[in-house]
Formats: structure tokens, C-alpha cells, sequence
């Protein structure tokens, strides 16, 4: 389980944190190919994120999900302020709270494209996310019409079960501090969505990057 | 739906000033109407420096903006706001079919409808996509909306759609004026651009009419605001606002600040909402109990030290005038439209200006005096060929946004015609 460090803080533990090889990146993005997905590999963060502009369409309805990687490559950046796209957060603070509540339900619900990352890819080709609130793991499921998901290589692990620890004792510790510092709200790993077989060919595109990038 | 999916994840603009700030409030009007998120920092509460990552605040150099990039600019300006946001772009072509002043709804559905039959179509725009109808809360009655739509997301999908269509829209500068060239017009915009267009529709619109009364341009953006406001509802949680006037845009602010104030009161110099306010409205207001309507009431003056305090009113009946605490106004009194900048053309206007256009110039004696044509002017045509009038600005137009969304689809096909006629240049 978690580690406590002094005065109830948890400590991400550090085995999740190592880029995989190369050839073991090679490999999870061949195992992801069987299953369903589409799957690219990339050296860096940049190509990543040039690839994202490749995929996107001039004028697509977009909903980036929160991720520290999408941020740290500037993929968040370009989705919100390029102005290339429908971003859909931007349209979403623009809507009335209270009066347009179930539009912007729906709109939040089945974006065109979401751009988000995961928590861990198998070995064997299945992904991991977990959501405190859940909220963005609809469109991912089945919502979004296509999805595509930027992942650094020190997220890949042995199997789900691994992947589960690694959600527990390695992003939850710092998903939690960011959400308290960020919504003064602690986190909580109260959702948790295993892919393990896209159906329809082409939807779900996972981006696998030769860095170490987010979570 | 959580709030924070709501919300961009990345840095925003930062926008810090006083709330008696008129120079303040034109930028937080200017990027609400455009939806551009942003932070808002009153440097008069305790912790703005901390904010603002200085340590000190130099009043003398407000309103401080912060860009997403981290540039500051100091006693900020809307143009210099807009331009440091990528959002001021030149014309991309030297010649278009169409130039369309103002993107309210009439400009922006004229926009869409030329740009989709393939007309190059170009918009300008002083502020924001939207126009009046844009700033309105909620608009229940537009069709194919069941459940309402607010002016600003009906304005900002109708701008996405033009521009999908390929409309180019330049904003953030006013249009300062308008020329003859050839058989086409140039637009001539604040910061020198010029824009030529073959044809031109005049789309402006109206802007607010003035309230007279004392106090009130010395207050103005001080907590005396023309419109609806919409970037100052949530600054009115708890407080007292008065709305003046009689019209939809006034009963929609009212609706929209009674979920936010304490005490809305609507001012209305007429004896009933009945002649100038859609039935629906009236009934929505009347369900709503912290919303007052008071009939035979005008204001006459506003009173304040450095933002508004009070309002002095009169009422029908001689009775003495009468003090009324308010932490903001509202003025939404009717418009006057907005054609200053084709004042040399010498348009032909009706005693409120508004722009005479097709069969009410013909069926007018002598004032097709110097009309070049063999034909009549089309249906929306001004006294000038190829010029055209949609929307408010347009004597007798219906002050509907469905309305003038219909006018801005038909002069396309006018438009066509007229290219028709003066061949491909």
C-alpha cells in the first residue's frame, strides 16, 4: 500500500517511475495493436505532440482531459489557445451553470476527439485510468468518437494487477497533492477503467513516448 | 459534469484592477464577450499581490494585465489585451466579395450563407462575435433551441460555422469608416487596415441609447454599466441592481442577475412591460421573487463616491423623487444605430437614423434623386448599389434576432445579384 511519510503525507513509490526500454515499449505497442488500438511510438514529447496536431482536424470539436502530460508537452496549449480547434473546455466555461446544465452534460459527454493519457499500459496490451470524480472516463469508454492518449514510457508495467498498484502507490500520491493544492479537494482512486480490447478499428489511438511524461 | 471540466487547464489571463474601474471593466466586458476565460484580481482585497506575484502594486499603472505568456501589461488596453492574445488578424485577401460590418446575428448569418455558396466573405467586428443578442443570457423563443440558448453560445457556434465555411473575422477594432471604390466599398478599420469589398453589408446594429440623467457618465463602468453585463453577474452575488428599461434584453438581465443579487429592481418608464417585452418574459419575471418591476418610474439621477451608491428616481404622478440603494445599474434602453462610419456616403436614413433600404427608399418621393440605376434598388439595397442594410440598423426591421438572421440570409442572395450585375471585376 501507499507509503506514509512523516505527517500523513504519501510518498509515490519510486518503482513506477522508470522509462522502459525501448524494446519494451515496442512490445506493449504491438500487444496494444492486437487488441484494438492504434498504436504509434514516438522518441519524444514533441513528436508526441506534433503528432496529436497531425491527428486533430482544423476545426474539431476537442475535450482535453486533465493530464499532467498533456500540459507538460504543450498538447494542452495548442487544443486550448491555437485556436485551430473547437476546444470544448473553453466552450463549456463560456455556457450558463445553472440554465444550460444538461447541454453542457451532453456536450461533455460525447466530445468529437478527446486527447487524454493513462495511468498504465500492460504488457500485454491493456490500459489503466483511474478518475476521482469519474467524469472523464465516459468519452473514453465510448462517448468520444475518436480518442487519443499521449503516454510516457515509465507508465508500462508487467499486468493489471501491477497496474493497479501503480495507481495506488505511485499516482495517487501526486494526483492527490495536485488536486489539493489545485481544487483545495484531496483525490481518490474512485474510478478505475481497464481497456483491454478496442472494437472499433481506428478510435482509440495510443501515443507511446520513449520519455518519462506525467504521472 | 464537474465545474473544473468546465474550465481551461491552462494559464488564463489575468485581469487586475478596481472595481470602480471603467478602463477595468471594458476588458473583462471585451473577453467575456469573446469567451475568453479569465482570472480576476481586485487589487483593493487583501492578498492581490500575492496573486500577481509582485509586492507591490503601482495604482497609477491600472488595469495590469497578465498574458498566458507571462507578458504584463501595464494600464492595459483592450487593443493591446486582444493583440497580445493572438486574436487581432489581418485581411487575408485584398479584394473580397462581401465585407460585412458587425457580427451580430444578422453579419454572422449573412457570413455563413456567403461563405457556404462560396462567396470570399470577410467580417469586421469592433468586439465580439454576438452583438447585442450575443451578451443576452438566455434567448427561450429562437427556434430549433427547445430548452433556450444563450447569446453568447448561439453567437460563438455561428462564428465557428462561418468560419468553417472559410469567413474571416477581424476583431477587436472599430470601423472608422467607409468608402466608394470603383464598385465596391473599403472599409477603413481604427488601426489603419483598409478591407475592400464588392459588396458591403452594413450589420451594425444599435447601440445602447444614453441615459440622461446626473451622475451617470461619471459612474460609467463604475457600477453603471450599458447592457446586460454579462461579465459582472457574478460580482453582483448579494447586492442590489437596477435594471432601466422595458425591452427583452432588459428582462433577460434581470432574470439572469436575480440568480445572483439580492434584489433585482426594474425601471420602466412605461405604464406596463406589455408593449415592448415578449409575453414569455414577462411571465418569467413575475415567478421570480426577488425581481421588482416598478412601471411609471425613471431614473434621474446617480450618485456614488468612487462607484455607485444610489440612485435617485421619479415616478408618474408628481410624487418627490425618491432614493433607491444600488450596488449596480444596468441601462438597456433602446438603441440608436450605429452608422457613423458611412457618414460621408450620405446613406438615406429615417429621423432615427436608421438606414432606408429597397422598397421604402423607392416608395419615398425624391429621394432616389441620385440613384445611377436603370432598376430599382433590391430588396435590403441602401441608396447605393451593392451597399446593403440587415438587422437592426435597418428602418423598420423587425428587433428580432430571428429576424435579423433572416435579413442577413436574404441579402446574401441579393448580394449575388448584385455581383451578378457588375460582373466578375
Amino acid at each position: 500500500m501507499e507509503a506514509l511519510a512523516p505527517g500523513g503525507v504519501l510518498v509515490p513509490s519510486p518503482e513506477f517511475g522508470v522509462l522502459a526500454t525501448d524494446e519494451r515499449i515496442a512490445a506493449a505497442a504491438e500487444a496494444l495493436e492486437r487488441n484494438g488500438f492504434r498504436a504509434l511510438v514516438v522518441d519524444t514529447g514533441q513528436e508526441a505532440r506534433f503528432q496529436v496536431r497531425e491527428l486533430l482536424p482544423d476545426g474539431a470539436e476537442v475535450f482535453n482531459n486533465t493530464s499532467r502530460t498533456l500540459e507538460s508537452i504543450g498538447i494542452a496549449e495548442d487544443i486550448e489557445r491555437s485556436g485551430r480547434y473547437q476546444a470544448l473546455r473553453l466552450r463549456l466555461y463560456q455556457m450558463d451553470r445553472e440554465m444550460q446544465r444538461r447541454e453542457m452534460r451532453v456536450l461533455a459527454a460525447a466530445p468529437e476527439y478527446v486527447v487524454g493519457s493513462v495511468h498504465a499500459v500492460t504488457d500485454d496490451g491493456s490500459i489503466l485510468i483511474a478518475s476521482a470524480s469519474g467524469s472523464q472516463l465516459g468519452p473514453l469508454v465510448s462517448g468520444a468518437a475518436h480518442v487519443i492518449l499521449v503516454i510516457g514510457g515509465q507508465k508500462i508495467v508487467a499486468d493489471l494487477e501491477t497496474g493497479l498498484r501503480r495507481i495506488r502507490e505511485y499516482c495517487y500520491p501526486m494526483e492527490d497533492e495536485r488536486a489539493r493544492r489545485v481544487y483545495r479537494v484531496p483525490s481518490g482512486v474512485n474510478n478505475v477503467l481497464i481497456i483491454s480490447r478496442v472494437l472499433v478499428p481506428q478510435r482509440v489511438t495510443a501515443i507511446l513516448v520513449k520519455e518519462q511524461l506525467g504521472f | 459534469m464537474f465545474d473544473y471540466d468546465a474550465r481551461p487547464v491552462t494559464p488564463q489571463v489575468i485581469v487586475a484592477g478596481t472595481h470602480a474601474s471603467a478602463a477595468a471593466y471594458a476588458i473583462r466586458d471585451f473577453l467575456t464577450r469573446n469567451g475568453q476565460p479569465y482570472d480576476w484580481v481586485d487589487v483593493e482585497q487583501s492578498g492581490a499581490e500575492l496573486l500577481l506575484h509582485v509586492e507591490k502594486i503601482d495604482v497609477s499603472r491600472l488595469p495590469l494585465c497578465v498574458l498566458p505568456d507571462g507578458t504584463r501589461l501595464e494600464a492595459a488596453t483592450v487593443e493591446q489585451v486582444a493583440t497580445g492574445l493572438g486574436m487581432v488578424s489581418a485581411p487575408q485577401l485584398a479584394e473580397y466579395d462581401l465585407t460585412i460590418a458587425g457580427a451580430g446575428p444578422a453579419g454572422l448569418a449573412a457570413a455563413l450563407y456567403a461563405a457556404s455558396e462560396g462567396l470570399t466573405t470577410v467580417i469586421v467586428e469592433a468586439v465580439a462575435p454576438g452583438g447585442q443578442a450575443g451578451t443576452t443570457s438566455m434567448i427561450e423563443n429562437y427556434l430549433g433551441f427547445p430548452e433556450g440558448v444563450s447569446g453568447n453560445e448561439l453567437a460563438t457556434r455561428a462564428a465557428a460555422q462561418a468560419r468553417r465555411f472559410g469567413a474571416e473575422i477581424l476583431l477587436a477594432r472599430d470601423l472608422i469608416g467607409i468608402s466608394s471604390d470603383g464598385v465596391g466599398y473599403v472599409s477603413t478599420l481604427s488601426d489603419g487596415t483598409m478591407v475592400r469589398g464588392r459588396a458591403l453589408l452594413i450589420a451594425t446594429g444599435v447601440e445602447w441609447r444614453r441615459l440622461e440623467a446626473s451622475g451617470i457618465d461619471r459612474l460609467l463602468g463604475a457600477g453603471v454599466y450599458y447592457g446586460a453585463g454579462p461579465s459582472e453577474a457574478m460580482a453582483c452575488t448579494g447586492s442590489s441592481v437596477v435594471i432601466v428599461g422595458g425591452g427583452n434584453s432588459a428582462g433577460q438581465a434581470a432574470l439572469r442577475f436575480s440568480r445572483y443579487a439580492r434584489l433585482v429592481t426594474v425601471l420602466v418608464r412605461g405604464e406596463t412591460l406589455a408593449a415592448s417585452m415578449s409575453q414569455y418574459l414577462i411571465e418569467r419575471i413575475a415567478g421570480v421573487s426577488n425581481i421588482v418591476v416598478r412601471t411609471g418610474t425613471q431614473v434621474v439621477g446617480a450618485e456614488g463616491d468612487s462607484r455607485l451608491r444610489e440612485l435617485v428616481v421619479a415616478t408618474d404622478g408628481g410624487n418627490p423623487s425618491e432614493r433607491l440603494p444600488a450596488d449596480a445599474l444596468f441601462i438597456a434602453i433602446g438603441g440608436i444605430p450605429r452608422t457613423e462610419a458611412a457618414g460621408p456616403l450620405e446613406l438615406i436614413h429615417d429621423e432615427g437614423g436608421y438606414l432606408m433600404t429597397g422598397t421604402d427608399l423607392a416608395s419615398a418621393q425624391g429621394l432616389l434623386g441620385g440613384w445611377p440605376l436603370e432598376r430599382q434598388p433590391l430588396p435590403l439595397e441602401t441608396n447605393l448599389p451593392g451597399l446593403f442594410a440587415a438587422g437592426d440598423v435597418r428602418h423598420a426591421s423587425i428587433k428580432r434576432c430571428s429576424a435579423a438572421i433572416g435579413e442577413g440570409a436574404m441579402a446574401v442572395a441579393l448580394v449575388h445579384r448584385r455581383l451578378a450585375e457588375v460582373g466578375s471585376g
